[in-house]
């Protein structure tokens, strides 16, 4: 069985059990509803203000809705006594990371559209015309989110306090993450061509690829024991 | 072994306290606040060495699977964060009256600060495993992926205030135009070292006793 | 320019105090190593 069927494998067996019942995708899809709620209660109604912090909200609620989302990546291995059998598949661990990371990413960008088009509709903001450059922050900025928070919730998956654990750790690494996307989304919402944020780009995608390659090379070492 | 690291240590940060006070002049600019530079700016060389030494702990331990560089990366994770945090408090400090301000979300101090939440994560992670076999392994993953975002943190924290602040006319480094504040600098940094070496000699003595029992 | 230099005290008492404190956590933690009892090699659970 090649490495790329293995991880294939991961994905489609999480999309499948996640077609089937739906329980975590539909709960973290209200979640972003009601962070809509949230902000607008937090930030008032004065319209200026929570157009103006509409870049940093929008990456927070990818953040929250992350939090909870990923830290679940391994529950239900845990859950079903099949730690052993991830434990135990032959070959290189790391098409697992792959696959579950697949599977995460598929999973945050759903979470993204829903929020980027709960946004636009309540708080009338236009995301539609810079919505191509958009993406790219977007895919960007989700990789490296779910590169680390993959690799961390398997960890925290076999620890104490894990729910509050996770976050603690994810959150310092993703500052980075989180000072670049949300620039370059003010920089496009602000109607500036993606050529401007090149260097914001720039950054996330060297994050990113170091990200990823710790994660490939360590994952094994999570998955011992 | 230890014990002469530690009477070298208290030799040096006295030799510290007088070159930062009585050999060093009162800087023009700053006054006497400028002194709290020889306590900040080794506290913070200190700590990257010892973020420097986690990193390498934590490879060799992946690596070579031998406990004693477990120790090494958990004992230096501890004395680099509090090294780490008295640079934060000292840097505060000196904020207050230069800057008019206890806390500035400026480039060195907010990457400090992510720097700290790092490592306490670091910490907080190794105190909720008791297996060591699998404290040391993921400690080691989280240590390794710290310490190799250290440089990203700082690129985008630092182009992240350019943004919102062109540039802060003073920053915590004075440019060692007085040799006389080089040599308090350098003296002071010598102690903290020696310090550092001290402190991670007991610790991980302590830690390679507390696992036999 | 003033003195200031209750910024400087309190820079360097805070960090002492730090330090110190660092120093007898140490202590105390060595010393209690010391007072177990010497026991014969214990199987820790894995």
């Amino acid at each position: 069985m090649t490495y790329a069927r293995r991880a294939w494998i991961i994905f489609y067996k999480d999309l499948l059990v996640e077609r089937r019942s739906k329980e975590q995708t539909n709960a973290l899809l209200f979640f972003c509803l009601l962070l809509l709620f949230l902000f607008q209660f937090a930030l008032g109604p004065d319209r200026d203000r929570l157009t103006a912090a509409l870049p940093g909200l929008l990456w927070l609620g990818f953040i929250l809705a992350g939090l909870l989302g990923l830290g679940r990546s391994f529950l239900a291995e845990r859950e079903n006594d099949c730690w052993e059998g991830l434990r135990l598949t032959p070959g290189d661990k790391s098409a697992i990371y792959l696959g579950k990371l697949a599977g995460n990413c598929v999973l945050m960008s759903a979470v993204e559209v829903v929020l980027v088009v709960l946004f636009g509709v309540f708080y009338n903001v236009d995301l539609w015309t810079p919505a191509a450059p958009l993406t790219v922050v977007l895919a960007l900025g989700t990789i490296g989110l779910a590169s680390v928070g993959t690799l961390f919730a398997a960890m925290t998956t076999q620890v104490r306090a894990r729910e509050l654990l996770f976050p603690v750790l994810l959150l310092p690494v993703q500052v980075p993450v989180l000072l670049a996307t949300v620039s370059a989304t003010q920089a496009l919402l602000l109607g500036q061509p993606l050529g401007d944020v090149a260097h914001w780009l720039k950054l996330l995608a060297g994050a990113d690829a170091v990200y990823l390659t710790i994660g490939l090379l360590t994952f094994e070492f999570v998955l011992e024991g | 072994m230890t014990r002469v690291l530690g009477w070298l240590a208290a030799l040096g940060l006295l030799a510290g306290l007088a070159a930062g006070f009585g050999y060093a002049p009162r800087e023009a600019v700053q006054g006497n606040v400028q002194r709290i530079m020889y306590l900040h700016v080794p506290s913070v060389l200190t700590a990257y060495l010892a973020f420097a030494l986690v990193l390498l702990g934590s490879i060799a331990y992946l690596a070579t699977r031998r406990p004693g560089w477990d120790r090494l990366a958990g004992s230096a994770a501890e004395i680099g964060v509090l090294f780490t945090g008295i640079t934060i408090v000292s840097g505060s400090i000196w904020g207050k009256p230069t800057w008019g301000t206890w806390w500035t979300w400026d480039a060195r101090l907010t990457s400090t600060a992510v720097l700290f939440c790092v490592y306490v994560g670091y910490l907080l992670l190794r105190s909720l495993i008791d297996d060591p076999e699998a404290r040391g392994r993921y400690a080691a993953v989280v240590g390794i992926l710290g310490a190799v975002n250290i440089p990203i943190v700082h690129f985008s924290v630092k182009w992240w205030r350019a943004l919102h602040q062109p540039s802060t006319i003073l920053g915590p480094e004075p440019a060692p135009i007085d040799p006389a504040i080089g040599l308090a600098l350098f003296v002071n940094w010598v102690a903290f070292t020696l310090l550092f070496a001290y402190f991670l000699s007991r610790r991980m003595e302590i830690a390679r006793l507390e696992e036999q029992t | 320019m003033p003195a200031n230099w209750g910024y400087v005290i309190a820079a360097y008492g805070i960090a002492a105090a730090a330090l110190f404190g660092y120093w007898r956590r140490l202590a105390r933690r060595a010393h209690a190593i010391g007072a177990r009892p010497r026991a014969a090699a214990k199987t820790r659970a894995a």
